[in-house]
C-alpha cells in the first residue's frame, strides 16, 4: 500500500500521462464525429457552404493526429511502459490513423456536398445516404464509447454492424446503377453520390477497426488473436 | 430495588463480603476473599465468552430474559441496534424517493467532481446523451459527451451560459447542457432536450427571410409606378402630395425589407465566412464623408488608430459602422457632437462611437438590440431608422466574436463600444 514517496510521484505522474492521452484521443474521436456529422447534413440539407467548411476544418484532425503521435512516442520513449500500458499506445497509435482516415473521408464527403448542393435534387433528397450516415456515424460513436469504456461487448456489436452497411451500400450502388441507366443526364449527379455512399463504407470499416485496437487493448495478446478470429468468423 | 450497574456491584461486593466471613468463621478470612473472588471472576469469564460467542452466532437466547448486567448489556445493545436499522430504512427509503423523483425528471442531470468525472446520472442522461450512472462512474464526462463545442465549454470554466450542441442519440435533435459549480468543486450538468425550440427558432428565421424575399418583387412594381407618376406632369396639384406620401412610404418598406434580408443573411449563414483583412480606418473615412455637407448634423469627430486592424468581413464592419454613426447623428442635436474612436486596448481592439444626445434610460438598454424595439414609440418615425439597425450591429459582431458595450446616460449621451477579442487583432494593415 505505502510506497515510498518517489514512487508513487513517478508513477503518479504516469499514469496522468496516460489518462490525458487518452483523454485528448477520445477528444479528437468528437472532432471527428462532428466533422462527420456536419457532413452528413450538408448532403442531406445540400448547404454547400457547411460542406465547404468542414472540408476546411480538416485540418484540425491532422494536427491532432500528430499532437498525439508525438506524445506517444514521447511516452515510448521516457517511460518503456510495459503490459496493459503498452497495449494502450500501441491501440491509440492504431485508433488516431483510422480516426485521422475518418476525417479524410469527411472531408471528401464536405467536397461531394458542396457539388451536389449545385445540382438537382433528388425528391426523396437523399434519405438512403442520410440512413446510411446515420448508422456510420452512430457506429463511429459506439466505437470512441467502447473505447471509452473499455467494453469489449460494446466493440463486437459495432465489428457486427459493419456487414449491415456493407449491405446498404450495395443497396445504394445498384439504385444509382438503375437512376443511370433510365436517365443518363442523371450520371454525373449518381456518380458523386456513389463517391459519398462509398466514403461512408469505409468509415464503417474504420470504425470497425478501431473496435478491434479496443478488444486488443482489453483482452490483451493472447485473447485477441482468439477474439480477431471469433470476430472474423462472424463477420465473414 | 436498585437497578443495572448499581444491583451489580452491591451483589460482587456481597459476594465477596460473604466469601470473607465465611473463611473469618474457618480462622481464613483472605482465603475465603480469595475463593470468592475467583468464583466472581470464572462467572465473569463465563458470560463474556457466552456472550461473544452469541454475537457471533446471533443466539442470544441465554441473554434475552432476566435481570442480570449481561442481560440488560444485551437489551440495551438490541435496542440501539433496532434503532440504527429503523434509520437505515429511512435513510435508504428516502435515499429511493430522491432517485425515483430525479430519474422521472425530464432533464439530464449528472453530478460531476472537480475533475469533471461523472459520479451520479439520473435516467434522462442516459436516454439524453448515453451516460449511465454505473457504467460511466469515474469516466471523464467529455470522454462520452464529445461534442467539440461541449469539450471548449467545458475547458471554458466560464459556467454562466450554458451551450447548444447535437444529441449524441438523435442526429436530428439538439440539446442545451449547462454546468453549475456548487459545494467543494463540484458540478451539476443539466441537459435539456431544446429539439422543439430549435425548430421553431428555425422556422421563424425561414419564414423572416423567405417573407422578405417575397415582398422585394411586389415592392419594386409599386416605387416603380410611383416614380413614373411623381414625373408625369398631367397629375393634378391635388395628388401630388398623396403620391409623394406614397413614395416615401414604399421606399421606407423597401429599406425594411433589405434590412431583414441582410439581417436573415447574418443569421443564416455561418459565421465569418470570410476572413480578409479590414481596413477600419478607410471604412471610418467612407462612412464620415456620407454626413459631410449635410446640414443640420452634428459635428463628427474622429480618432483612428490606423496600426490597428483586424481580420473579418469588411463588409459586415462596414455595415456595423454606418448603422451605429448612423443612429448616433439621429439622436444628436446639430449643435453637439459625436466622436468615432478606433483604438486598441487591453481587451482587444474597440471600437467607440459616442455621442452627447437624448441618451437611452436604463431599462431599455437591454431590449435595444430587439428587431423593431423603439425606445420612445410615440416618437416620429420619419428620422429614417426602421429598427433594424441594432440588431445588424449586433449579429455582425457576434459573427466577429465581438461584443456590443452599450453605456448612456439620459440627456447626457450615449457611448456604443464594440469590442473585437485579441485572436482577431492582425496588427499593422499594408
Amino acid at each position: 500500500m505505502h510506497m515510498t514517496d518517489i514512487t508513487d510521484h513517478i508513477s503518479r505522474r504516469f499514469n496522468d500521462d496516460l489518462e490525458d492521452l487518452r483523454n485528448s484521443v477520445l477528444k479528437m474521436g468528437g472532432l471527428v464525429e462532428s466533422q462527420l456529422s456536419k457532413a452528413i447534413s450538408a448532403i442531406v440539407s445540400g448547404d454547400s457552404e457547411l460542406g465547404l467548411k468542414v472540408a476546411n476544418d480538416d485540418y484540425k484532425v491532422n494536427d491532432m493526429e500528430v499532437t498525439i503521435d508525438e506524445e506517444c512516442s514521447r511516452i515510448l520513449a521516457t517511460r518503456a511502459p510495459a503490459a496493459g500500458d503498452l497495449r494502450l499506445i500501441v491501440a491509440i497509435i492504431k485508433t488516431i490513423t483510422d480516426l485521422e482516415r475518418i476525417g479524410d473521408e469527411a472531408e471528401k464527403i464536405g467536397f461531394l456536398a458542396s457539388k451536389l448542393a449545385r445540382m438537382d435534387r433528388p425528391a426523396d433528397s437523399y434519405r438512403e445516404l442520410k440512413n446510411l450516415g446515420n448508422h456510420v456515424l452512430q457506429m463511429v460513436r459506439d466505437a470512441m464509447n467502447a473505447f471509452a469504456r473499455l467494453d469489449v461487448d460494446a466493440s463486437m456489436n459495432v465489428v457486427r454492424e459493419d456487414e449491415h452497411v456493407d449491405d446498404e451500400y450495395d443497396a445504394i450502388t445498384r439504385q444509382g446503377i438503375t437512376f443511370m441507366m433510365e436517365d443518363p443526364r442523371s450520371i454525373k449527379r449518381v456518380m458523386n453520390v456513389t463517391w459519398a455512399a462509398r466514403a461512408l463504407e469505409r468509415i464503417g470499416d474504420h470504425a470497425k477497426n478501431i473496435c478491434e485496437y479496443t478488444i486488443y487493448m482489453v483482452e490483451g495478446r493472447d485473447v485477441r488473436h482468439t477474439a480477431i478470429a471469433d470476430v472474423r468468423k462472424e463477420t465473414s | 430495588m436498585l437497578t443495572g450497574w448499581q444491583a451489580y456491584l452491591a451483589k460482587t461486593c456481597g459476594l465477596l463480603i460473604a466469601g470473607t466471613l465465611i473463611g473469618w468463621l474457618y480462622g481464613y478470612p483472605l482465603l475465603g476473599l480469595l475463593i470468592a473472588a475467583l468464583l466472581t471472576l470464572a462467572w465473569q469469564l463465563r458470560m463474556v465468552i457466552a456472550f461473544e460467542s452469541a454475537l457471533r452466532t446471533k443466539n442470544f437466547e441465554e441473554f434475552r430474559f432476566g435481570e442480570g448486567i449481561w442481560q440488560q448489556i444485551y437489551s440495551r445493545f438490541r435496542h440501539q441496534k433496532n434503532r440504527s436499522r429503523k434509520y437505515k430504512q429511512r435513510y435508504r427509503k428516502l435515499l429511493r424517493e430522491i432517485q425515483d423523483s430525479t430519474n422521472a425528471l425530464p432533464d439530464g442531470g449528472i453530478v460531476l467532481n472537480a475533475a469533471f468525472e461523472v459520479f451520479i446520472a439520473n435516467k434522462s442522461a442516459n436516454a439524453l446523451v448515453g451516460i449511465h450512472s454505473k457504467k460511466d462512474r469515474g469516466q471523464r464526462v467529455d470522454n462520452i459527451l464529445r461534442d467539440p463545442k461541449f469539450i471548449k465549454y467545458l475547458s471554458g470554466m466560464d459556467f454562466a451560459s450554458g451551450v447548444e450542441i447535437r444529441s449524441p442519440i438523435k442526429q436530428d435533435n439538439w440539446l442545451f447542457c449547462r454546468l453549475v459549480p456548487y459545494g467543494a468543486k463540484q458540478h451539476l450538468l443539466l441537459i435539456r432536450d431544446i429539439t422543439e425550440r430549435f425548430k421553431l427558432t428555425t422556422t421563424r428565421r425561414e419564414f423572416i427571410a423567405n417573407a422578405s424575399h417575397e415582398l422585394r418583387s411586389p415592392l419594386t412594381v409599386i416605387s416603380g409606378y410611383l416614380d413614373s407618376l411623381a414625373e408625369d406632369p398631367g397629375i393634378g396639384d391635388e395628388w401630388r402630395r398623396p403620391i409623394e406620401q406614397m413614395r416615401s412610404q414604399a421606399n421606407r418598406m423597401t429599406t425594411i425589407v433589405a434590412e431583414l434580408l441582410e439581417l436573415s443573411r447574418l443569421e443564416n449563414t455561418l459565421a465569418a465566412s470570410s476572413n480578409t483583412p479590414v481596413d477600419v480606418a478607410a471604412l471610418v473615412a467612407s462612412a464620415k464623408k456620407h454626413y459631410v455637407g449635410i446640414e443640420n448634423t452634428a459635428n463628427i469627430t474622429v480618432h483612428i488608430d490606423t496600426q490597428v486592424n483586424i481580420s473579418g468581413n469588411s463588409s459586415e464592419i462596414e455595415s456595423v459602422i454606418a448603422n451605429l454613426l448612423s443612429n448616433a447623428i439621429r439622436h444628436t442635436p446639430a449643435d453637439s457632437s459625436v466622436r468615432l474612436s478606433w483604438k486598441r486596448d487591453e481587451f482587444g481592439a474597440a471600437l467607440t462611437v459616442s455621442d452627447s444626445g437624448v441618451g437611452i434610460a436604463e431599462e431599455h438598454l437591454p431590449r435595444l438590440t430587439e428587431r423593431f424595439f423603439r425606445v420612445d414609440s410615440g416618437r416620429s418615425r420619419d428620422d429614417g431608422g426602421v429598427g433594424l439597425g441594432l440588431a445588424i450591429v449586433k449579429h455582425a459582431l457576434v459573427r466577429h466574436d465581438a461584443t456590443l458595450e452599450i453605456n448612456s446616460t439620459l440627456n447626457v449621451g450615449s457611448e456604443f463600444i464594440c469590442r473585437f477579442p485579441e485572436s482577431r487583432f492582425i496588427g499593422e494593415f499594408e
